[in-house]
């Protein structure tokens, strides 16, 4: 059976339908409590985890650094639990890392306005023009944040197999929805696709390995084999994937390795004028 | 003793059946290879095969072609794809055509074989898994 990735415009509506999705498929819901698992492996605070999903990097938040690192804690997560099929997944960003596999189907949910702007006023405690415009200005900070992160906007419809309009339609017959379009044969998983999540579960284990030492890789697994793409200037390139070939090698499940390195062209030219 | 199963191969790199082929007979299978998948199809329409394994992009006929035709032919028939250039478009095009699984290349002889296996419990004709692999191994 298909994973099945629920966004949306806002995040208690995508946890509605997504758990009331599952509850009808019986499959697992993973939505943000997954957080606090991820901050127990890794000693961060809940709280800055789902700053991480929710805001961009700030010298007062969490910094550019820290907020890659903590994205790549519960990309590893998350992908993890996905492997093992049978999910509907919401509020953890995934219908942005995980692409290319045609059994996770994908959902965008708009929230009917006239449900939106006075749960903004309740929470806020503002008024209908100020929490219509604080609508706004989070849909423009998710598009930005989604494409500093991921280089995609995650308000793009392609992105999706189902956009559902909840203005037009009840969440009730919504669920019905995404339950008969995700049991088409197309989403079946297949050799194919299973094999695409566990390659990317095995490339966000390995960028875990790398990440704190080595913020600038770029990995990709294919079967055992990992490809670790970096930058290094000529003197240090030797010392470099030696330390990454060792670290890789570290992660359970890494056959082969590969590093390819180009040249830190930045780092050579400010050398050069020092 | 279990029926053996029918199997044909369809790919235009030769090597490809050649390779298989033993895999696949070392698991019991009867298997007929083909390079020309115009007379792949001709064959097909003489006699219903157990399992197709087809790669998808070759000349003249693409395996989505070969696809159809052989479920309009014989719907029982699982319909294995195999392609070195698998892309998400293209295995959702063959699920939803009714393709049995989707491999992409480069693949081990065990990784077809576990596929095979699945398509004959599917058929109503388990094999042994254990045996299946002691067998490959010879």
């Amino acid at each position: 059976m298909a994973v099945i990735i629920i966004s949306s415009n806002s995040l208690p509506k995508a946890a509605q339908i997504a758990t009331e999705t599952a509850k009808a498929l019986n499959y697992r819901c993973l939505g943000r409590e997954l957080l606090r698992e991820v901050g127990e492996k890794y000693g961060v605070s809940e709280e800055r985890l789902h700053k991480t999903l929710d805001e961009l990097p700030s010298l007062l938040g969490v910094n550019a650094k820290a907020h890659a690192l903590y994205l790549a804690y519960i990309e590893e997560a998350v992908l993890a639990k996905l492997s093992q099929d049978r999910v509907v997944c919401h509020g953890l960003a995934a219908h942005l890392y995980v692409r290319g596999v045609s059994h996770a189907f994908k959902v965008r949910v708009l929230a009917d306005p006239s449900e939106l702007i006075p749960s903004i006023m309740r929470e806020k405690g503002v008024s209908p023009e100020k929490a219509a415009k604080d609508a706004k200005h989070e849909e423009a900070l998710r598009s930005r944040w989604s494409l500093d992160d991921y280089r995609v906007d995650e308000a793009a419809p392609s992105l999706y197999d189902l956009i559902i309009d909840l203005s037009r339609m009840l969440p009730e017959k919504a669920v019905r929805m995404i339950m008969e379009t995700s049991s088409h044969p197309k989403f079946k998983p297949m050799t194919y696709s299973v094999k695409a999540v566990n390659d990317m579960e095995l490339a966000s284990r390995v960028r875990v390995a790398l990440l704190e030492h080595f913020p600038d890789v770029i990995v990709q697994a294919d079967g055992a084999a990992v490809v670790v793409e970096t930058t290094a200037v000529p003197r240090e390139k030797g010392k470099k994937v030696e330390a990454i070939e060792k670290l890789v090698r570290s992660v359970p499940g890494v056959g082969h390795v590969e590093v390819h390195v180009a040249n830190d062209i930045i780092r050579q030219a400010a050398e050069s004028f020092r | 003793m279990a029926q053996r199963l029918e199997v044909l191969l369809l790919d235009d790199e030769p090597i490809v059946g050649k390779r298989l082929k033993p895999a696949l007979s070392k698991l019991g299978c009867e298997v007929e290879i083909f390079e020309n998948p115009s007379q792949a199809l001709q064959r097909i329409a003489q006699k219903a095969f157990d399992i197709v394994v087809t790669d998808i992009r070759m000349d003249e006929i693409d395996g989505i072609q070969v696809l159809e035709e052989i479920l309009k032919k014989s719907p029982r028939t699982k319909v294995i794809m195999i392609t070195g250039y698998a892309m998400m478009s293209v295995a959702r095009e063959a699920m939803g055509k009714g393709a049995f699984d989707f491999i992409s290349k480069p693949f081990s002889p065990d990784e077809l074989r576990k596929v095979i296996l699945r398509a004959a419990e599917s058929l109503g004709q388990p094999m042994d898994f254990d045996a299946t692999r002691a067998a490959g191994s010879e």
